[in-house]
């Protein structure tokens, strides 16, 4: 296992330096530069040229990624062409709001999908089935743009139970951590519920496909022909089984998690992850946009890997086919 | 027992988010909204409005503008121009301090014009000090005084001395372009920045230091919200004093005692522009015909739900040149066919639209995705052309690659025709759009090209008696709208809201309502 492990993280640099060659150059074949979004009859074109020569856009494009990889190996990301800001910094004070929100979308999400699977494959075209289908995948078709709008007037300003938008009140930044704390929380509230409508569907879906096939098993059959009772051969021998479709998703999730989600941040001002990479994009600020692409390249790569471990740990016929090979 | 801990952890849960739900907002607050995240807190690098909005709380030039849009002395005491326009001397006030408590002197301000003029600084205002080629010279006599030279008079360059100036102490020893201090702001301002937690707000407070009537509001928390949807709620719950209304919801906004509603023109128009390199449109006739052809009330009242009106002219009601009397072709969709049927134009009867040669009248518009405004615009005008007979097909990019056709260097430029605004500045020149030096290179992408035009940006830019640059800007006004080489299409209007608690406000307008803040005051 450590041996496939070490094989694979000696891939990871000439993977990553992959990624970045391609990205940037398909960045800077992309029209327009961070310089040309001036679209301003009080800006003349001598002033946008300057300031391209200051940022060394003049350079051949090969030039420009070599000094971009020298910097990134002396441990500098460089500085956003937008705010002056180093990239490191801009996406650090991001992290916090971004990864609050996503892991406890993801928790809740997983919390509620689990048993609403479990019930949806072994009731399987029941009533029962049939409704949870039916309210996931509504969850799933309403926009969130529109569902997080309808929240906030729903539960903000007619209810005025939850503020309508924000992180935490500017007047508490100095209070004691709980006060803080449940202050997040309290404006987490309808971001959160947001998420959670819209992510339900998915899960629910891949959780009822694997329990159904799990259940159809010749060893599944077997265990309920020797008499073994349901609620054992559902939580005791299919669980784990069950379990590794999810493990394939999450793996794959994991960059997401960083990446946040534009339209929930934008809508509820929260402070994320999403509004900066989506900006970069915008405002073709490379610096961020390839940190950005650096980090969640490295993030899937690394997701694949802990999923690849998960594997083995949860159905042992993958480790074992290993040794065998 | 264990459900009685559960019971206690519970109600302590709700104590907590009920104490910290409860905000103790100061009375003196005003809370306002930022569309975006600001770039940067420095006036001589940030071009965006929300960077522009803190700046303003935050520094000040040697000139402000009032709230009657006319140029005050801010900085300076006093100013005096030579004759011949090529002299300026500032007497600069002597009460005014840093918000670090350094005095502020003649030294900071030639600074920053020395920065501004800086090639290494990534500025997009160099050329505003920078006349023919030549810098403006900005010289330092003794503490208070300013002496600037220019190599020709130059009637804009007032308003451009409406530029917020640094301190000198703090950007001496630092790298303009990345220094911390673009975040944490030092200025003169009548508000000290505070606080800056990245895409949540700016806070600042009173300055009590200030040189001038100190404001009344203690505390500014400006909150960072993007989505529009979203700054409407906030505001209608009192999280926000002031926003921006649509046209759909100003009706039921105006009619609330909670809220004060105020409607003016921005320094903005919309248009439809030709390519007029494209031999479709070098003749007058035919832009004149589409002119005629499109319904521009029916695109005010379609798109702005009657919060604008129909534009004829390069500039905007708001602004001192607006004339009285101008040029305008009317909506005549049959004066429009009659005159394509002189310029050569046959209909063709199976086909509905109008032919010459054999070739069918069609053309593309362009135009930037993500303006819905524009994208009504556009296809309103491609169902009134259609319904003389011109075929009009739309095509909307992404804002960069849209910007790659229309400012790229080649001659004649790849595109039809384009709808797209501008904004103006509080001058009313416009030698950068409707100079024939501005093209292929330049905001003239549409290639106009007219010597009376021409020389009478030029005399407007060297004119600085304000009744004579009027008489500049009418001349020019009436000679591009005889032109037509862009359709003018509407002047919206700003709908603003704000709180009825907030009061000092000065009559509406683009440089008004919160000018002077100073005035503004919440009620209880």
């Amino acid at each position: 296992m450590l041996h496939v492990l070490y094989k694979r993280f000696l891939v990871v640099v000439p993977m990553l330096l992959g990624v970045t060659l391609i990205s940037f150059f398909i960045m800077k074949a992309a029209p327009g530069d961070p310089v040309s979004m001036y679209m301003d009859p009080s800006v003349s074109l001598e002033d946008m040229q300057q300031i391209r020569e200051n940022l060394g856009f003049d350079l051949p494009v090969y030039k420009q990624y070599v000094l971009w990889l020298k910097e990134l190996c002396l441990g500098n990301l460089g500085y956003s062409y937008v705010t002056g800001k180093p990239v490191f910094q801009a996406i650090v004070e991001r992290l916090p709001a971004t990864l609050l929100l996503s892991i406890s979308s993801l928790v809740v999400i997983l919390l509620i999908t689990f048993p609403l699977g479990l019930i949806c494959g072994y009731k399987k075209d029941t009533l029962v089935d049939d409704s949870i289908t039916v309210f996931s995948f509504l969850g799933l078709s309403i926009p969130s743009f529109w569902l997080g709008l309808m929240f906030i007037l729903l539960f903000s300003l007619t209810l005025d139970l939850f503020p309508t938008s924000g992180f935490m009140d500017p007047l508490l930044y100095d209070a004691s951590i709980f006060q803080k704390a449940m202050n997040i929380g309290y404006h987490m509230f309808l971001p959160l519920l947001t998420i959670v409508v819209g992510g339900i569907a998915g899960l629910t879906r891949y959780n009822r496909f694997g329990v159904i096939k799990i259940l159809a098993q010749d060893y599944i059959v077997a265990a309920r022909a020797r008499g073994i009772s349901e609620f054992r051969l559902l939580f005791k021998h299919a669980l784990k089984n069950i379990m590794l479709p999810i493990i394939t998703i999450l793996g794959l999730d994991l960059p997401s998690l960083i990446g946040g989600s534009y339209i929930i941040e934008y809508i509820f001002s929260w402070p994320g992850m999403g509004q900066l990479g989506v900006q970069a994009v915008f405002q073709r600020d490379y610096p961020i946009l390839m940190a950005t692409i650096l980090f969640s390249s490295f993030l899937i790569i690394i997701g694949n890997m802990i999923a690849d471990i998960c594997y083995a740990y949860v159905d042992p016929r993958i480790s074992r086919g290993k040794e065998r090979v | 027992m264990v459900r009685q801990k559960i019971c206690v952890v519970f109600w302590c849960i709700c104590l907590g988010i009920l104490l910290s739900c409860t905000q103790s907002t100061d009375k003196q607050t005003l809370v306002m909204r930022l569309g975006a995240e600001p770039s940067m807190l420095n006036p001589i690098l940030s071009t965006d409005a929300p960077s522009s909005s803190v700046n303003g709380y935050i520094f000040n030039g040697l000139l402000k503008v009032n709230e009657k849009m006319e140029l005050v002395p801010d900085l300076a005491e006093k100013y005096t121009v030579s004759e011949d326009g090529r002299r300026l001397v500032f007497y600069l006030k002597k009460n005014v301090k840093w918000h670090d408590g350094v005095p502020f002197t003649a030294s900071d301000v030639v600074f920053t014009f020395d920065k501004i003029l800086d090639s290494n600084t990534n500025t997009v205002r160099r050329s505003d000090y920078i006349i023919n080629g030549e810098p403006i010279g900005f010289e330092a006599v003794g503490d208070y005084e300013i002496r600037i030279t220019l190599p020709s008079p130059f009637a804009p360059l007032l308003n451009r001395l409406t530029m917020g100036i640094i301190p000198k102490h703090i950007f001496n020893s630092e790298d303009i372009n990345i220094s911390e201090f673009n975040r944490k702001p030092i200025g003169t301002g009548p508000f000290v920045f505070q606080r800056w937690e990245t895409s949540q707000f700016v806070l600042l407070t009173q300055n009590l230091d200030f040189f001038d009537k100190k404001p009344t509001i203690e505390t500014v928390l400006l909150k960072i919200i993007p989505d529009n949807n979203t700054a409407l709620v906030s505001f209608e719950k009192e999280e926000i004093y002031s926003s921006g209304i649509p046209g759909k919801e100003f009706p039921r906004i105006s009619e609330s005692s909670l809220f004060q509603t105020f409607q003016y023109y921005d320094l903005a128009y919309t248009y439809l522009g030709f390519n007029l390199k494209n031999p479709l449109f070098s003749m007058p006739d035919i832009r004149q015909a589409i002119a005629m052809a499109i319904n521009k009330k029916s695109i005010v009242d379609g798109i702005l739900r009657g919060y604008g009106t129909p534009a004829h002219l390069p500039t905007s009601p708001e602004m001192w040149t607006y004339p009285k009397r101008s040029f305008s072709y009317d909506f005549d969709p049959e004066g429009a066919k009659s005159l394509l049927k002189e310029a050569g134009f046959v209909m063709n009867s199976r086909t509905g639209i109008f032919e010459k040669n054999g070739d069918p009248f069609q053309f593309k518009i362009i135009t930037n995705k993500g303006n819905k405004d524009r994208e009504k615009a556009a296809e309103i005008i491609q169902g009134n052309l259609k319904d003389i007979g011109i075929d009009v097909s739309l095509q909307l990019m992404e804002w960069s690659s849209f910007i790659a056709i229309v400012n790229s260097d080649q001659d004649p430029k790849d595109y039809d025709a384009v709808i797209l605004g501008w904004s103006l500045g509080l001058d009313p020149d416009g030698y950068s759009i409707w100079h024939s030096s501005q093209y292929p290179k330049g905001f003239n992408f549409i290639g106009y090209q007219n010597e009376t035009v021409d020389r009478f940006l030029e005399l407007g830019r060297v004119t600085m008696d304000r009744d004579k640059r009027q008489g500049i800007y009418q001349t020019i006004y009436d000679e591009i709208a005889k032109d037509v080489p862009y359709v003018f299409l509407y002047y919206p209007e700003s709908l603003v809201g704000i709180n009825h608690r907030v009061k000092g406000l000065s009559e509406a307008g683009p440089t008004g309502l919160f000018n002077p803040i100073e005035n503004i005051y919440i009620e209880e």
